[in-house]
């Protein structure tokens, strides 16, 4: 597998008013292409700060950053971001959502409205182009944060926390058809890194797990997930990932 | 519970998906007063996301347990677009669907307002309040393609 992205030795500090507070302490690892990974970690391990690190919407303080074995340098636009809170424009339709990525790319109204009308039939949301986010449930939503990040085809889908706020069973329903997106080879992402703090679902979804310890968040773990898919959370060996995850936790 | 006097429950499609896949996990049978303390959700809750499955055919209740219908097994093993397709047939089929695409096609220009489409409600699900059932309507309706509906001029369109 080739390197996408490599971390090496990467810290991130915070000026703050009662002093400097280190989020990430000398953070490593690579993610391969192709890959799913699940960084989970408690409260204040500094995940989504490190997603940010490696969309480029945040410098490290100090350590390296290699996309594709070169440095990487500000924003990376081979990433795409999916967020919790769905970071949808109210004011603006689902299709208007779902093109605001492509708008900086490319100048051809004609294309982005083509690829627009192709990720929302990918994620299944032909019929609520027209639709307001104000309109949609949980989930809807959620599908519209995944077209918008399909869309600009990016190599890499970086999520933050994208199920948590999502009701149980919407939640089970878009873990299945993320898997089944990441499977499409029509999609040109596909390598995936998710931040969760549910260790459960970074089990079920992931090939790998980073496991970050509590504040400055270091890597206390690197688990391959060999098991096959789709996974039960009823079986022995899915309990004893479960386990090993919680004992590097604790 | 398919009849044309049947609500509709406020239930999105991604929830009645999340349900199939649940039960596929657990072999496509399950009690549905476990279910819903496995999910952490209020009975009645389940109860809804459970009536809404069975009014699209995905699922029936025998003896206080929810099974999945073959219908249910052809869904969950559809790609995404796949899955739309199925369930846009099924929810073309329900009375309440039926009812507000003739009044549509009636229409020469097309279009319909959202109080003319209340009205319609109330007519067609005469013992329940229409506005708790016009969510669905709009939701489900727009993920069949059915209808569009424009909330700023808060009207139906034939898509």
């Amino acid at each position: 597998m080739n390197p996408l992205i490599e971390l090496q030795d990467m810290t991130r500090r915070f000026l703050l008013p009662q002093g400097e507070l280190t989020v990430l302490d000398q953070v490593s690892f690579t993610a391969y292409e192709g890959e799913f990974i699940a960084i989970v970690g408690p409260s204040g391990a500094g995940k989504s700060t490190l997603l940010r690190i490696m969309n480029g919407l945040l410098p490290p303080s100090s350590g390296k950053i290699l996309y594709q074995g070169k440095p990487q340098r500000g924003i990376n636009y081979e990433t795409a971001m999916v967020f919790q809170n769905f970071g949808l424009l109210p004011w603006l339709t689902v299709a208007q959502n779902v093109e605001l990525g492509l708008e900086a790319r490319t100048k051809d109204a004609a294309l982005r409205m083509k690829t627009v009308s192709h990720y929302i039939n990918k994620v299944g949301l032909e019929g609520y182009e027209e639709a307001y986010p104000r309109e949609l449930s949980g989930g809807m939503k959620q599908r519209v944060g995944l077209a918008r990040a399909l869309a600009v085809e990016p190599a890499i889908l970086l999520m933050d926390e994208p199920f948590s706020s999502l009701d149980v069973l919407t939640s089970i329903n878009l873990r299945n058809e993320l898997i089944d997106i990441w499977n499409d080879r029509d999609n040109v992402v596909n390598t995936m890194v998710m931040v969760t703090h549910n260790i459960e679902e970074a089990i079920e979804l992931a090939d790998r797990v980073l496991v970050l310890s509590s504040r400055p968040g270091r890597i206390a773990g690197d688990l391959r997930i060999d098991l096959p898919r789709p996974r039960q959370k009823r079986d022995r060996a899915f309990l004893e990932y479960v386990d090993r995850v919680f004992s590097l936790l604790a | 519970m398919t009849t044309a006097s049947s609500s509709l429950p406020e239930i999105g499609i991604s929830q009645i998906l999340g349900l199939l896949e649940l039960l596929q996990g657990k072999g496509g049978r399950e009690d549905i007063y476990k279910l819903a303390g496995e999910l952490s959700m209020e009975l009645g809750e389940t109860l809804s996301v459970i009536k809404a499955a069975e009014l699209l055919s995905l699922v029936h209740t025998p003896g206080g347990d929810v099974v999945v219908e073959d219908f249910g097994t052809r869904v969950l093993e559809a790609s995404i677009p796949e899955r739309k397709e199925l369930l846009a047939t099924k929810i073309g089929e329900l009375p309440v669907f039926k009812s507000v695409r003739e009044f549509l096609d009636s229409k020469d220009d097309g279009e319909v307002t959202r109080e003319e489409v209340l009205d319609k409600l109330a007519e067609l699900i005469p013992n329940e309040d229409a506005e708790s059932s016009f969510t669905a309507l709009v939701n489900w309706g727009r993920y069949a393609e059915i209808f569009g509906y424009n909330d700023d001029t808060q009207t139906f369109y034939r898509p």
